[in-house]
């Protein structure tokens, strides 16, 4: 009887410890910091990427000239994704169109509101409701002259003791009147882990 | 020592089993990418048989869970008696309780793919409620270096 009774009080306390295990902590942290979380795709990775891509394509000589007397159009395709993780690639276009747009130097149109736009400019045309004098008119807008666009890739290795994931990002500013290439870069990030069998 | 081993036991079997899903955010080694949209989807489900490989471990902590209880009972060759038949009891109870096979059904959904050079592919994976597809997604037909093929929506 009093092994029983130890039996049960052994599984009540470890259910116990179990439930009282499960704590959450939330803090605040510095969102530039470098993540070292895991060896995936990570929040570093991107910021690192956008800040590269940025500088070169305000740097590049070629692009001085063409946003010397004038502001270019711009319209950011979607970057490619060519690894197997499942990256959010728009947020990546989206710190670069917006770190350009703060140069001054460039202007964009954003494709991914096109049916917005529409459904508003049918409402003030057609809605009835807006005085159509003052109503936005179609056939307005103005046209992209350059496309931004990208590709990214990884190569992965691994064994028992070490992963190592090789992302390449590569950007190209295309002149959508001529398909000439006016710039193009590519940046790098080598990502390596180590298997610990013994870790504290 | 014996009540530790059952009382473990017990916690054991209520752990459930994790739910098996892709393992989209990891870096792997990976072939080749083909982009494209799903033109049709259709849910489908495929029912199996599964053979309860735990079914040994079972019995086997049923018999020992019935001849600790029955160890309680009794002095000298009766305690032996009725530690026998618990453990007998036992595992004959666990043996009834847990079927050999189960059927499980396996929800899947088949996809409708157009490549961009316009080819078409159907391709059927685990249904994963947290990406669910629908005609016109755009998409990614990940060719994983393991001989394995995956469509995530692209973004």
């Amino acid at each position: 009887m009093k092994k029983l009774l130890l039996v049960s009080a052994i599984g009540l306390s470890l259910s116990l410890l179990a439930g009282c295990a499960n704590k959450t902590v939330v803090k605040y942290g510095d969102a530039e910091a470098v993540e070292t979380t895991s060896i995936n795709f990570g929040s570093t990775d991107l910021q690192k990427i956008a800040q590269q891509m940025t500088e070169s394509l305000l740097q590049s000589p070629v692009v001085g000239t063409v946003t010397a007397n004038k502001r270019p159009i711009v319209f950011v395709d979607t970057v490619k994704n060519k690894t197997s993780e499942h990256i959010d690639t728009e947020s990546l276009t989206d710190s670069i169109s917006t770190q350009l747009l703060r140069s001054g130097k460039f202007r964009f149109v954003d494709m991914s509101k096109v049916s917005a736009v529409r459904e508003q400019l049918n409402y003030q045309n057609e809605g009835g409701l807006v005085d159509p004098n003052k109503a936005v008119q179609f056939g307005k807008q103005v046209g992209a002259e350059y496309m931004l666009y990208g590709n990214l890739a990884s190569i992965v290795k691994t064994n028992a003791d070490k992963s190592d994931v090789y992302y390449k990002f590569t950007m190209r500013l295309m002149d959508l009147e001529s398909g000439l290439i006016e710039w193009a870069d590519e940046t790098e990030i080598r990502k390596t882990s180590d298997k610990k069998l013994v870790g504290w | 020592m014996k009540a530790l081993l059952v009382c473990c036991m017990l916690l054991a079997a209520q752990i459930s089993p994790a739910l098996a899903d892709y393992k989209r955010n990891e870096a792997v080694p990976v072939e080749k990418v083909l982009f494209g949209k799903v033109t049709s989807v259709r849910h489908i489900s495929e029912t199996e048989l599964i053979e309860d490989r735990n079914h040994g471990w079972k019995v086997f902590g049923g018999a020992l869970l019935g001849g600790t209880i029955g160890n309680q009972f009794g002095s000298g060759s009766g305690r032996v008696l009725t530690t026998v038949l618990g453990a007998m009891l036992g595992g004959s109870l666990a043996d009834d309780n847990h079927p050999r096979a189960k059927q499980i059904t396996i929800q899947l959904v088949e996809l409708m793919i157009t490549i961009s050079g316009g080819q078409e592919y159907m391709v059927v994976q685990d249904f994963d409620p947290t990406m669910v597809f629908q005609a016109k997604d755009k998409i990614r037909m990940v060719y994983l270096a393991d001989g394995t093929v995956r469509i995530d929506k692209q973004m």
